[in-house]
């Protein structure tokens, strides 16, 4: 009975684990397609951008203060999430990684 | 448009947002302002502008950038001239905020015909750009704006010698204005934003150009092609907030008045090319140009916009 219990629990938690780590996985491929087609970047392809790369000031993406707005209003549109103000904005706007962050801890 | 900005860069002269005159000099006025108000503070100005323009010859090719280019054809006489009531009137839009700030906004009667129609813009839309520039005495006019009933937040650098901030300070005028710094996190875009979404005011001044190598498009002004940010009209698109295109001038010794040039609904999605948004810049700039026409000396350039 133990050992049914103790895989039954197994089972659940992986698939959690996994499901959680797929639907992370697909915001993030998700978040990389927003910025690409919301800010009109012509350059880069959504499979290029790292997960943990900048996105904004040097050695970046290369996204400037103009991208920050559209990127606000296209975040709200296709998530849900409003970023209300700069301290929010300023953790956020890190990388793809703290953008998911973000999202997830506001969804 | 890179390669042409780069070379911008190297040649152009920044505007660096320090003012003319210590701050001493600026008390001398601030205390003829308390002991016998306006008359006697333009008495004084009358002497120290003529000083200005005869014996400081680096001050007066200043306001040259913008006179050569306004009266083209000028001989050294009426270019003094020119220059003597182009500062003269810089002078007194100075002492008039300064008038402001001690004794109240009720000293000067500022005519605002096109109140009713802001009020109506207001209450349809997603906050207000109003689109300012160094003309008249904008922070008389922006008492005017007391009846929209919210904040008004100032696009402005946080510079140590830049009179607009000693003004605001001593004037302790923070809680009706707020500053957001351009130099701040992401270029103060977020604050705009956020102060749009509450719908608040963002004041801006098309007219001047912090930063060449960023987000700009060239228009012909006064016969030659200038740098003008478009960061606004990006910032009218993704919020869906009008832009109103507001000059003030001076109209007597105790009067202004403010004027709607033009309003400009920049549609969405526009994109983030540079070539997009020209047309909305050239529609300001044009504006500006119409103002200069009728109010020639109320335009306060005093740096090298053309580059020339």
């Amino acid at each position: 009975m133990f050992n049914i219990c103790l895989i039954a629990g197994l089972i659940y938690f992986y698939t959690n684990n996994y499901s959680y780590g797929i639907w992370k996985m697909a915001l993030k491929e998700d978040l990389k397609k927003v910025i690409v087609e919301g800010l009109f970047l012509e350059d880069i392809k959504p499979e290029e951008i790292k997960d943990d790369e900048l996105l904004f000031g040097n050695e970046s993406l290369g996204l400037d203060s103009l991208d920050a707005v559209e990127l606000v209003v296209q975040i709200q549109k296709h998530f849900g999430v409003e970023i209300k103000n700069i301290e929010e904005g300023t953790v956020a706007f890190q990388s793809i990684n703290t953008l998911a962050a973000f999202i997830e801890e506001r969804q | 448009m890179q390669a042409s900005n780069e070379k911008y860069k190297k040649n152009t002269q920044t505007w660096m947002g320090k003012t003319v005159g210590a701050e001493w000099q600026y008390n001398i006025f601030y205390f003829l302002i308390r002991c016998g108000g306006r008359r006697l503070a333009y008495f004084l100005l009358y002497f120290v502008v003529f000083y200005y323009v005869v014996f400081a010859p680096e001050q007066r090719k200043k306001t040259y950038f913008y006179l050569s280019r306004r009266f083209q054809s000028r001989d050294i006489f009426k270019r003094f001239a020119d220059s003597y009531c182009m500062v003269l009137n810089f002078g007194k839009t100075l002492i008039d905020r300064a008038i402001t700030g001690i004794m109240g906004d009720q000293i000067f009667k500022v005519k605002f015909s096109d109140k009713e129609q802001l009020l109506k813009l207001q209450k349809r839309s997603n906050g207000l750009i109003l689109m300012m520039s160094h003309v008249g005495c904008w922070q008389v006019a922006l008492y005017a704006l007391k009846v929209l009933n919210v904040p008004v937040n100032l696009l402005m650098h946080r510079e140590e010698g830049n009179v607009d901030n000693q003004y605001f300070e001593q004037a302790g005028l923070s809680n009706m204005f707020k500053i957001i710094d351009p130099g701040g996190y992401l270029g103060g875009t977020l604050e705009m934003i956020e102060a749009l979404k509450n719908k608040e005011v963002l004041s801006v001044m098309g007219d001047r150009v912090i930063d060449v190598t960023q987000n700009v498009s060239y228009a012909e002004f006064l016969g030659q092609e200038v740098p003008f940010h478009y960061s606004t009209f990006k910032i009218a698109s993704v919020t869906g907030s009008p832009v109103v295109v507001l000059f003030s001038f001076k109209t007597g010794p105790d009067s202004y008045e403010l004027k709607i040039a033009d309003i400009i609904d920049v549609p969405e999605n526009l994109g983030r090319s540079e070539k997009v948004f020209k047309p909305y810049v050239e529609r300001y700039v044009k504006a500006l140009e119409t103002f200069t026409d009728k109010h020639p000396y109320q335009f306060f350039n005093f740096y090298d916009m053309w580059n020339s």
